[in-house]
């Protein structure tokens, strides 16, 4: 099998990736000295720590391999994207239109829902979660609101 | 304050209309989210933390601590129906629940999970009262090195103790604390890791995480794999729930030992939501058992037990969060963040300088569970409806809650947009064998653990000594190696992997 596609390896891989990005992000931050712990000190011990367990993690995949799991493709790029198009919108076009854009883009998620059921769906359920936080809980947001 | 008194104090507080209107919200919507497979308890705690910031902090808390000991109820009649654990901590129940209801005696099985969840529960209750104080009373003698370390403790533990192999456990423990650091560092003003987006100077929110990682991590992969279960058959009738006289007897002394397991690992740290004390209780059980081969085929002592231990460690793991702040558990860790909104420093103090919060926590998990205990046995009927909500209506409502939920924490877009990300880029790491719940503990407890081991390293003008000087420090990091030895060991190790449900 091809490391590449060893569920250890990767993840050693991810901490390392993350390890880096963080000694790279906060190098700059002063590290102070250990009686006067500058800003930089604890992240820089942590991105260093991370990134030789991810070393650690990966070298344990060259005597024991594990297949990647296969990934819920589907929902994983649909749901996200829901979510992203409701920030997008709900300062443009309200709550109303937000809300039933998004409950529409996650339920196609599943791909034997009738839109129609979905449609109806989010007709019942965006105003009721509206009143809930709008009125219920005096959440500034406006059910519409055009404002481009 | 005697234990009177403080109980006294208690019922003062939990008695009021407002917390008692709380703590039945709480408890229901822990049945529903315990019932209903595809959407845990963590998930409904992230859900609705935003609430608790229109409500006062211990109305807060009894809501929260209200879903988690409701879902531990709510889990088990999922696992004895449909032989699906609606909840990780009953999934043990399975073993012994399934074939009962296959056996025709489902109405009991239910029964007796139910008044096992409350013997636990209370007898779990009882111990915290009794044990809280005393212990807050000695770690309010704890100096910062011993802070320190005893996070790193429970860090460790966390992160090793978990499901999944410890080395990721560790490394998700390390990503927690660094995303716990993003925003200003209130000792020296610096910006940290904020990339010059002001949303994030003030750190990210609890919120935000516990979202994405638990409730949109938990919908990504749930879809398309909770749909097509098996139409539930079974008709539960008021009278079909009575146990005969030979189940009773041969539940009492599993749901008593399953107490005592139940609680006594819910003290501990890393052993998170229930479910190794419920595996714990059944190999007890199993261990203790004259008959140990009707265990799988329906044998009560198998669910009586193991329901008690989850529903026991879900209260005792309350000690070490409100006594010492340290959170044993990402629910635990979620706690904690509804604590801190309302401005509450976790610690020792907790119980002396907020009393009322504390002892009235306390006595809604008594109320808590007697409302379960009245909500469960006639509204049976209802719970098992419940289950046919199929999940394809479910998720996109989860979905919009978890946007407006976010959204309505400071009306900020970029909250929700963090949420997309992390979901993104988490859902991934889990794949890769990541953990969400050491994680959190990590981002929980990061800024303390740096501001800890600041303040240590400043009395002891840099010297790292003073963390094995202390006898206390030094107990609490000897623990903390021997855990990662034996760790490292189990690693170095060929092992065969534990199955758990064939033998335990």
């Amino acid at each position: 099998m091809n490391i590449l596609q060893s569920k250890d390896f990767l993840a050693g891989l991810a901490a390392v990736l993350i390890g880096f990005f963080v000694i790279v992000t906060t190098s700059g931050y002063g590290f102070g000295t250990p009686r006067q712990m500058g800003p930089g000190f604890f992240p820089l011990t942590l991105g260093v720590m991370l990134s030789l367990l991810g070393v650690v993690i990966a070298l344990g995949a060259l005597r024991r391999q594990e297949k990647l799991p296969k990934l819920n493709l589907r929902p994983y790029i649909l749901v996200p994207f829901a979510i992203l198009i409701f920030a997008l919108l709900i300062p443009r076009v309200g709550f109303g239109p937000a809300g039933v854009a998004t409950v529409m883009l996650a339920g196609i998620a599943e791909p034997d829902t009738r839109k129609l059921h979905l449609l109806l769906l989010a007709m019942g359920l965006v105003p009721a979660v509206w009143l809930l936080f709008a009125v219920g809980l005096g959440v500034q947001v406006a059910f519409i609101d055009w404002s481009f | 304050m005697g234990v009177l008194e403080s109980l006294e104090l208690g019922f003062a507080v939990a008695m009021t209309w407002e917390n008692l209107a709380y703590c039945l919200l709480g408890v229901s919507v822990g049945m529903v989210v315990g019932v209903l497979p595809g959407i845990g308890h963590l998930a409904a705690i992230s859900l609705l933390m935003p609430l608790t910031f229109h409500v006062p902090a211990t109305a807060a808390l009894v809501m929260l601590a209200g879903i988690y000991y409701g879902a531990q109820y709510g889990g088990s009649i999922a696992s004895i129906l449909l032989n699906l654990p609606g909840t990780a901590s009953s999934a043990v129940i399975c073993l012994d629940g399934y074939p009962m209801t296959q056996k025709g005696r489902a109405g009991p099985a239910l029964l007796i999970t139910t008044i096992a969840s409350f013997v636990g529960s209370i007898l779990s209750i009882i111990v915290l009262i009794f044990m809280a104080p005393p212990l807050a009373q000695l770690a309010l003698s704890f100096h910062s090195a011993d802070y320190f370390s005893m996070m790193v403790l429970g860090l460790v533990a966390a992160g090793s103790i978990s499901q999944g192999k410890p080395m990721i456990g560790l490394a998700s423990v390390l990503i927690g604390l660094l995303i716990g650091l993003v925003g200003i560092d209130v000792n020296s003003g610096a910006m940290r890791m904020t990339f010059g987006v002001p949303e994030l100077f003030s750190g990210i929110s609890i919120i935000v995480i516990a979202m994405a990682l638990f409730g949109v991590v938990e919908v990504i992969s749930s879809i398309g794999k909770v749909n097509g279960r098996a139409r539930d058959k079974t008709e539960i009738t008021l009278r079909g729930l009575m146990p005969n006289r030979k189940e009773w007897r041969e539940s009492f002394w599993p749901m008593m030992r399953g107490s005592a397991v139940g609680t006594g690992v819910g003290i501990l740290p890393g052993t998170g939501g229930g479910s190794m004390a419920a595996f714990m209780s059944y190999a007890v059980e199993k261990r203790t058992s004259r008959t140990p081969e009707k265990f799988g085929t329906g044998a009560v002592e198998g669910i009586a037990g193991p329901e008690s231990a989850n529903n026991a460690a879900a209260q005792s793991a309350f000690i070490p969060t409100l006594t010492l702040g340290i959170p044993g558990d990402a629910i635990m860790a979620l706690m904690l963040g509804a604590l801190m909104i309302h401005g509450i420093a976790p610690g020792p103090r907790v119980i002396t300088e907020n009393p009322e919060l504390f002892w009235g926590l306390v006595v809604s998990f008594l109320i808590g569970n007697f409302m379960l205990l009245i909500l469960n046995i006639p509204l049976i009927q209802f719970w098992v409806k419940i289950l046919q909500i199929p999940y394809r209506f479910l998720f996109p409502a989860i979905v919009l809650l978890i946007c407006v939920g976010v959204y309505s924490l400071s009306r900020s877009t970029v909250d929700v947009m963090l949420v997309a990300g992390f979901s993104t880029v988490g859902y991934l790491l889990i794949k890769l064998g990541f953990e969400a719940a050491p994680l959190l503990l990590g981002f929980i407890l990061g800024p303390m653990l740096e501001e800890n081991m600041r303040r240590s390293l400043m009395l002891s003008r840099g010297d790292f000594a003073t963390f094995i000087e202390r006898p206390i420090s030094a107990g609490f990091l000897g623990l903390a190696a021997l855990l990662l030895i034996w760790v490292i060991k189990g690693e170095l190790t060929p092992k065969t992997p534990i199955s758990v449900t064939h033998d335990v």
